[in-house]
């Protein structure tokens, strides 16, 4: 009998561990195709509370992209015309989908979306809302997918400091949903509060300048050269709905150039 | 036939209360509320060991695939389940238990249940605590969370209870 408890518990710990760093089992998530289900019909029942607000966010957001458009621009120069050119060339598409399901409290929170991969998802793309960042996808099935959020404890997005431009690592301790921290900061300069916190871009998963929130404060630690700050999320994760997955064109050919650096024969 | 069909209904009515439900609420400070231990608490005296514990697993299992815990719930609750076992032997009467009483409060009396009720949810929520957050320096943050938890487990456990044991649907 102790066998059989030792064997089950056995089977449940593996499965917890393994799931923490690869996603093996794709029914064991609630992107499979039951629970997605389910989830879905919960959302269509509660997705209407919001609604006014979430109409806001929108609005807010369009008046800012309207603000961007030729039409609102008063011309200063006539001699230059904007015209349909090859000097840019488009790096991101933005997929939009819905939260459906999502827990702030516990250590590792994870958010399961309502697009997946027939909708052009893939692992390890990354997932932002108007107001911020939201996380990277950890998995996916054919019409949902699993966000693995900021709201997690290794989810180590790289991060700048505005103005100053400092590059550090995001993280959260698992306390309070609306503060993470970032680590990797050394303390020989100042970081006035208020300060924007936006994503580096370097991984390919995040286009440049993303915002994530600003800087709460920045507090010593004991014995060693480095900061740890502590920040305010820009955005509100508990009543979080619409996102966008990122789609980045250029992502095989980052990959294939970084995979020419030359491996560290003697790491430290 | 019964038997079984009472069984399956709980097993499905706790698992919707929990995702659906409980899952959904959440407060802050450390606490979440997690009513399924009842199920396994409320299994008849007379069930196999085999059977309870894998009820419990399985039960623990339906509720992470819905939770993206892959696997804590599930170990949790067979923690909880085999538990039941040695608890349930300790806390014995003179006699053996009567097959045909619940576990419950109402069968029971009140001191026997909380006595055993208590322990088992906090040898489940420790061990969720323990096994989720699994740092020693955060030992303080592991207790916050589950007696903050129990408190509120223990109390919404009691309203079920109320509402689905036959003893007072009967008065």
């Amino acid at each position: 009998m102790f066998l059989f408890f030792a064997f089950l518990q056995i089977v449940a710990l593996s499965l917890y561990i393994t799931f923490l760093s690869f996603p093996r089992f794709q029914f064991l998530t609630s992107a499979n195709a039951i629970s997605g289900q389910i989830y879905s019909w919960e959302h269509d029942l509660t997705k209407h509370f919001n609604l006014s607000d979430e109409n806001l966010k929108l609005q807010e957001e369009n008046i800012a992209l309207r603000a961007q458009l030729p039409k609102s621009l008063f011309k200063l120069n006539n001699a230059t015309i904007k015209i349909n050119d090859s000097v840019y060339r488009q790096q991101y598409e933005y997929i939009p989908g819905e939260v459906i399901n999502s827990t702030v409290t516990k250590r590792n929170n994870y958010f399961t979306i309502n697009i997946g991969e027939s909708h052009g998802v893939k692992r390890l793309m990354g997932v932002f809302s108007p107001n911020g960042v939201v996380g990277v996808i950890h998995s996916t099935s054919d019409h949902y997918s699993i966000v693995k959020s900021v709201l997690t404890k290794d989810i180590n997005i790289d991060v700048t400091i505005e103005p100053i431009g400092l590059f550090g690592l995001l993280k959260w301790d698992g306390r309070h949903p609306a503060r993470g921290n970032i680590t990797g900061i050394s303390n020989d300069l100042k970081i006035p509060r208020g300060s924007k916190v936006l994503t580096r871009g370097g991984s390919g998963i995040f286009p440049k300048g993303l915002l994530v929130g600003t800087v709460e404060g920045a507090y010593a630690i004991e014995g060693e050269a480095l900061w740890d700050i502590v920040i305010t999320y820009s955005e509100e994760y508990r009543s979080i709905q619409r996102i966008y997955v990122i789609k980045n064109l250029m992502h095989n050919e980052q990959e294939e150039i970084e995979k020419k650096i030359p491996e560290d024969k003697n790491p430290r | 036939m019964n038997y079984m069909l009472n069984i399956s209904l709980r097993f499905f009515l706790f698992w919707v209360m929990q995702v659906l439900i409980f899952n959904q609420l959440e407060f802050g400070f450390g606490i979440h509320m997690m009513i399924y231990p009842l199920f396994i608490m409320l299994l008849p005296f007379d069930i196999g060991d085999f059977t309870l514990m894998f009820l419990g697993f399985a039960l623990g299992l339906t509720i992470d695939a819905f939770s993206d815990t892959f696997g804590l719930h599930a170990s949790s609750l067979l923690m909880m389940a085999g538990f039941r076992i040695i608890l349930f032997k300790a806390f014995s009467q003179r006699e053996a238990y009567d097959p045909l009483k619940e576990p419950s409060l109402f069968d029971m009396g009140p001191r026997w249940f909380v006595t055993v009720y208590g322990s088992l949810l906090l040898i489940h929520h420790f061990w969720f605590f323990l096994i989720e957050i699994f740092r020693i320096n955060e030992l303080m943050w592991i207790l916050q969370n589950t007696f903050m938890s129990i408190i509120f487990s223990f109390s919404v456990s009691l309203l079920i209870l109320t509402l689905i044991s036959r003893k007072s649907r009967a008065k």
